[in-house]
This record gives structure tokens, sequence and C-alpha cells, in this order.
């Protein structure tokens, strides 16, 4: 198979390094993104269309990144781009907003079991913010219960008192809990009676660097009774997994019902837009709240959504979905055992997490990952993964094709 | 924030614990020691104890102050602190005989030390010097990680994230150390790991030089496969977070 070369991507990042900081910073820069090595892997995307993008150097990669989860449909699908683009015809940012809000609020509505109401606006990280003000405007309390290993953004709020830029006044009403551990949230809620506002978490674990946990039987269901009883709002933040399990929202998959839940990435297949859905006692509380964005408004993206969640309900999108994360990980873990690695796949298939257990280090994961990579897979080291509709038997095919080269690669280097 | 017990650790176990490299680097100092058999120790009330042993053209530190000859107790880590900052002038409480060392060749040890920590631009020309400077700078950078992962409030606070198992910290061709995790303390072994869970390497002893004086940006230096991490990478993430605050106390 083809070894990749990215001389283009490498041009590309000294020129970025010079005008932008650390060259590409956050989760898709090579630091956060554990690019391991850096020279397995593409800086620079040039474009992108169904299950593929293509890099500056020209080549194509097989993408499970789906830029980190946005991309459910495939890229380009075409029924979403043509409500986009017949709404961008009429209008987008404009001093009133469009009726499309209504529609794409009702739609919500209609879709999402929790929902009596939406409210929107751009990124993962807004939602999540409006969703804890609006606890504790409801509740008039302090406390946020966190799940360790957690991820909900990149306000303060969310990050931890060690983060460069974090006062300790940030992060000093956040409780932590771990995963699955009711009864020491049940501890908390002891130790902090009438102070908590929130309970925050992922429908389940999916933190990095380590196998993504789903909840053990009966957690949510006991969350609920405990936040109902002590009068805390529970926050399900559905950014990632939305819609890649459950339409009706991942609570619902799970058998509970949150009071606010967070959507963005896939919402629209691409186009940005997030939104806040909660349930009717606490609409006045978000109304009351002084909370909007420039772009918050904008009807393209609402359009895009609109054709993004009728095409998803249309195709029974998470079945599909977690086929084909089935199909793919029983691929991947059939060619791991032909060359003698136990490669474990966890959390739903459809936001599956591949780990190499035969080094607890991790270093043999991060080569067969780069090995890949290098091939045309886009697979990440330290993250889940997504799977979109336009990939195909055919990707499929070739994806294990090269993760059985890479496996190969990786056991010549170092034979049983 | 600083914290003066954290602060007091990283100058006993950090600073004045690069002493003994110093003497195995630097032909000047291993000079001043030649001949010399004698131990110091520093007892600071609240604080860290140690002592430095002096023998054989060679010098070591060890925890403690039982069996120094010449003890400098500190009345509070503040008091220590003044010591290193040069504010404080030191009273030994036991081994007068030895006074002599201390005014003389242990003096003049400390200033070389203080001449390589803080070197003037123009010394770090010299590619002895360079070598030299950035070497004692890592071992004190990678002993005032574990001190801070053990004593600062927010260190502590990284190092409860921290899992159980080894980090390699290191500068190709150039010095290595082991950042030892247990129960989330940290133990810094100053000699490169056999078997280790994470990694961090720098290119080049100039690579490293400039990440430690702040002219390079460490996040693009990833990027430009000029800092090598792998491994379990929350380690070495939350280990890059302790580094961040060595720059509050050392700078």
């Amino acid at each position: 198979m083809n070894i990749n070369d990215y001389s283009k991507s490498r041009e590309a990042y000294l020129r970025a390094c010079k005008v932008i900081p650390s060259g590409i910073y956050g989760h898709q820069g090579p630091a956060e993104g554990c690019y391991t090595p850096v020279e397995a892997w593409p800086l620079f995307s040039d474009r992108a269309q169904g299950s593929y993008f293509w890099d500056v150097d020209g080549n194509r990669f097989i993408d499970y990144m789906c830029g980190y989860g946005p991309n459910i449909l495939g890229y380009h699908d075409p029924d979403v781009d043509e409500a986009a683009r017949k709404q961008r015809e009429k209008e987008d940012c404009v001093t009133i907003p469009s009726t499309k809000m209504i529609d794409f609020a009702e739609l919500l509505v209609d879709t999402v079991a929790c929902a009596d109401w939406a409210f929107f606006a751009k990124n993962g990280n807004d939602v999540t913010t409006l969703a804890v003000l609006t606890a504790r405007a409801y509740t008039h309390r302090k406390k946020i219960v966190f799940f360790k290993g957690y991820y909900h953004g990149v306000a303060p709020w969310t990050q931890k008192l060690d983060y460069s830029g974090i006062l300790e006044e940030d992060v000093m009403h956040n409780l932590y809990v771990d995963w699955n551990d009711f009864d020491a949230l049940a501890e908390l809620f002891d130790c902090y009676k009438g102070e908590i506002a929130a309970v925050i978490g992922q429908p389940y674990m999916h933190g990095n660097f380590k196998d993504n946990e789903l909840p053990a039987d009966g957690f949510w269901q006991k969350v609920r009774k405990l936040c109902t009883d002590n009068g805390t709002v529970l926050i399900v933040d559905d950014v990632r997994a939305g819609w890649r399990i459950d339409l009706q929202g991942s609570d619902h998959y799970f058998g509970f019902e949150a009071d606010l839940i967070c959507f963005c990435k896939a919402l629209a297949n691409g186009y940005n837009v997030s939104a806040l859905c909660g349930k009717e006692f606490l609409k006045n509380a978000v109304s009351g709240l002084s909370y909007t964005g420039s772009y918050w408004m904008s009807a393209v993206p609402f359009a895009a959504g609109i054709a993004c969640i009728e095409k998803m309900k249309k195709l029974d999108l998470p079945k599909v979905l977690n086929e084909k994360g089935k199909k793919l990980s029983d691929g991947l873990v059939a060619a791991g055992q032909k060359y003698g690695f136990d490669l474990r796949v966890s959390g739903m298939p459809s936001l599956f997490y591949l780990r190499l257990a035969d080094d607890p280090s991790l270093m043999l994961h991060q080569e067969w990952i780069a090995e890949c990579v290098k091939r045309g897979v886009f697979f990440t080291t330290h993250h889940n993964h997504f799977i979109n509709y336009a990939l195909s038997d055919d990707d499929i095919a070739q994806t294990v094709a090269v993760a059985e080269e890479a496996f190969d690669v990786v056991r010549k280097r170092h034979p049983l | 924030m600083k914290d003066a017990k954290t602060l007091a650790y990283i100058n006993l176990f950090a600073v004045l614990g690069a002493i003994p490299y110093l003497c195995d680097l630097d032909r000047e100092a291993a000079e001043l020691i030649q001949d010399k058999s004698v131990s110091v120790g520093f007892a600071v009330k609240g604080g860290p104890e140690a002592t430095l042993f002096f023998g054989s053209g060679k010098c070591r530190m060890a925890p403690g102050v039982d069996r120094c000859q010449v003890k400098l107790p500190f009345s509070s880590c503040e008091k220590f602190n003044g010591l290193i900052d040069g504010t404080v002038t030191p009273i030994p409480s036991k081994g007068f005989t030895k006074i002599g060392f201390l005014t003389g060749p242990f003096t003049k040890l400390t200033d070389r030390l203080t001449m390589f920590l803080k070197p003037d631009a123009a010394a770090l020309e010299d590619s002895e010097f360079f070598h030299v400077s950035t070497t004692l700078m890592f071992h004190v950078i990678a002993e005032a990680i574990a001190q801070i992962a053990n004593h600062d409030k927010v260190g502590m606070f990284s190092a409860s994230n921290i899992v159980d198992g080894t980090a390699k910290l290191s500068i190709a061709g150039g010095p290595a150390a082991a950042l030892c995790c247990r129960d989330h303390r940290m133990t810094a072994v100053h000699q490169a790991p056999a078997e280790y869970l994470s990694y961090m390497e720098f290119q080049d002893m100039a690579l490293a030089r400039a990440l430690f004086d702040g002219n390079v940006n460490a996040i693009a230096a990833v990027g430009l496969g000029q800092v090598r991490i792998g491994g379990q990478i929350s380690q070495v993430d939350n280990i890059n977070r302790i580094l961040d605050r060595v720059a509050v106390y050392l700078a």
C-alpha cells in the first residue's frame, strides 16, 4: 500500500506557526490531537466528500473522526446542502430571526423525548454553559457535580484547577465523582444537602485514553431519582453522542429523562449550530438569562439542521450507524487476532473507541494507529471515533485491509 | 501563587539538590570539594530536611539531617527561602569546626550554581558552559516537578489525576530523568528509566534550553516534532500542567 507523503502539510504548518498560536490550537492540532509520531498525520485538509477528506498533499483518508463528530450523513450530504443553499439564497444572518428558527425548535420538540423547548447557539460549549446557568438560576444553588473523565467544553467552569488561566474561584463549586459510582454521588448529595444545582454527565463515559464505559444497569435511573428528590437539575451533555445513539436523545436510549439536554456536533451535519433542549419547568429560568451571540440566529444552519434531522429520521440512522460500526469493529478485531494482537473496542459501535490491550503504555497502540493513518485511514490514538452514513461496505473492507497491513508492520517490529 | 513550603522543598531538593550534578559536570566545582569530607544538613521547621555529603571528590544529597556534621537550622520555610535568595545568613547549630567549609568552598559552590542556573546571555555562547547550565537546569526542573506534585495545592491536584507508573523526561543526547508516580505522589530519579509508561523527549539541548527560557512554544514544538510525547499521554499531560507551575516557582 502507498505510504502518505505530507510535505505540503508540513510547509503549511510552518506558515501557520508564524501567525497562529501553536500553529493549530486545540483538539484538531497535533499536540492535543495526540499525533504520535507527528510525521504519520496530515495537518491540513483540502476538501471532503462523503466519508473521505483529502489533505493538502492530495492524500485521501477514510475519516473516522468526522470532524470530531459533526459529519454524520457524509460530507456534502446533498439533501442538507440543498436545504442550506436554498436558505442562503433568501437570508442568513439578519437583524431579526427567520421563522426557520421556530421550524427547527418545533422539530426538536417533536423529536427529542425530554424537550419542551429549544434554545440555539453555535458550539457545544455555548449550550453546556447555558445549561449550568439555567440550573443555577432555577435552583439558586452553586454546586455542580461532574463525572470524572468528563468533557463539557472549554469555558472556565468546565476546566480544572490546574489548567492554565483558570482561577480557583472558577472551579470552586465543582464536585467530582467516579462514573457509575452511585453511592459516591449519593454521599455527595448528603454532604452538600440543598447546595447542588445540577448533575451534568455525558450519556456514558467516553473519556480519552481509556476504554469507554456504558452506564451500569439502573445507574441513570437512580441518578434521575436522586436529582428529582433533591430538587437538582439533571443535565445530559449529548454534544458528542447525540444523534448516533437515539434520535430521541441518548437519555431516551438509556431509559431516563434529562431535565436539560445539550446538542451540537451532528445536529446539522457540519453546519454550525447547537441547541439546548429542556423541560417546561425550566423555560422561565432560561428566558431570564442574558445569553446571546452574533451568529446564534443565523438561518442557514437552522435549515441544514431541519434537513439533517428529517433525513436521520427517515434512515433510522442510529441503527444504521451502529450496524456499520459493528461490522467495522468485528473486522478490526479479527485483523488484530490474525497477528496476535488483542484489540479492544468499547462504547457504542457508532462511537467506537479502540485500544490495543497488549501494552498498558499504549505505545504499541500508537504505533498501530500511526501505520493506519499513513495508509489513509484516519483514526486517533486517544479519542472515540465516529461513524457516518456515507461509510460504505467497501470503505469498511478497505479499512480492515489497511488495519491488517498495519498490524503486520507492527508485529514485524515486535515479534511474539 | 507561590507557597513558601513548596518553594522550600524546591529550593532544597531541586536547587541545592543540583550541587551533586554541578560537582560532576563542572571541573572548578569538583576542585572545590576535592579532599573535602564534610556533610551539611539543612533542617527547616515545618518544611524539608536534607543533607549534602561531600567526600572523595563527589557530592550526594540524602533526605534527613541525622548524620550531618554541620547543621543549619531554619525557623521557617520563609527563612530558608531567604537563604536561597541571599537575604538570610544561616547560623549553624552544630559543626562549628567545619564552618570554614561553609564560608569557603560551599559558598563558592553555590555561587557557581547560581552562575549556571541564572546565566548571563553572553556566557551561554560558550558551548561547555551552555551544556553544564542546560543540564543543571534540566535536573532542577525534573526535581521541582516532583516537589510541586507532592506539596503545591495545584500541583497535588494535577498529581491526583496521574496514573501509577514512570514517565521518562529526556533531552536527546543529553540528560534524562524518571518521574515515578505512585498513589499520586511523585519521585524524581535523575537517570533514564529502563521501562516507562510515557515519555517526553526534547530533540536536543538547544531546543530544551529555548523551552526552559520560554523562547519556544511547547505546543508548536510538538507539532514540529521537536518535542516527542508518547505512551500514556494523560500522564505527560498532567506532568506538563505541573511543569507550568515550575515556572511560577523558579521564575
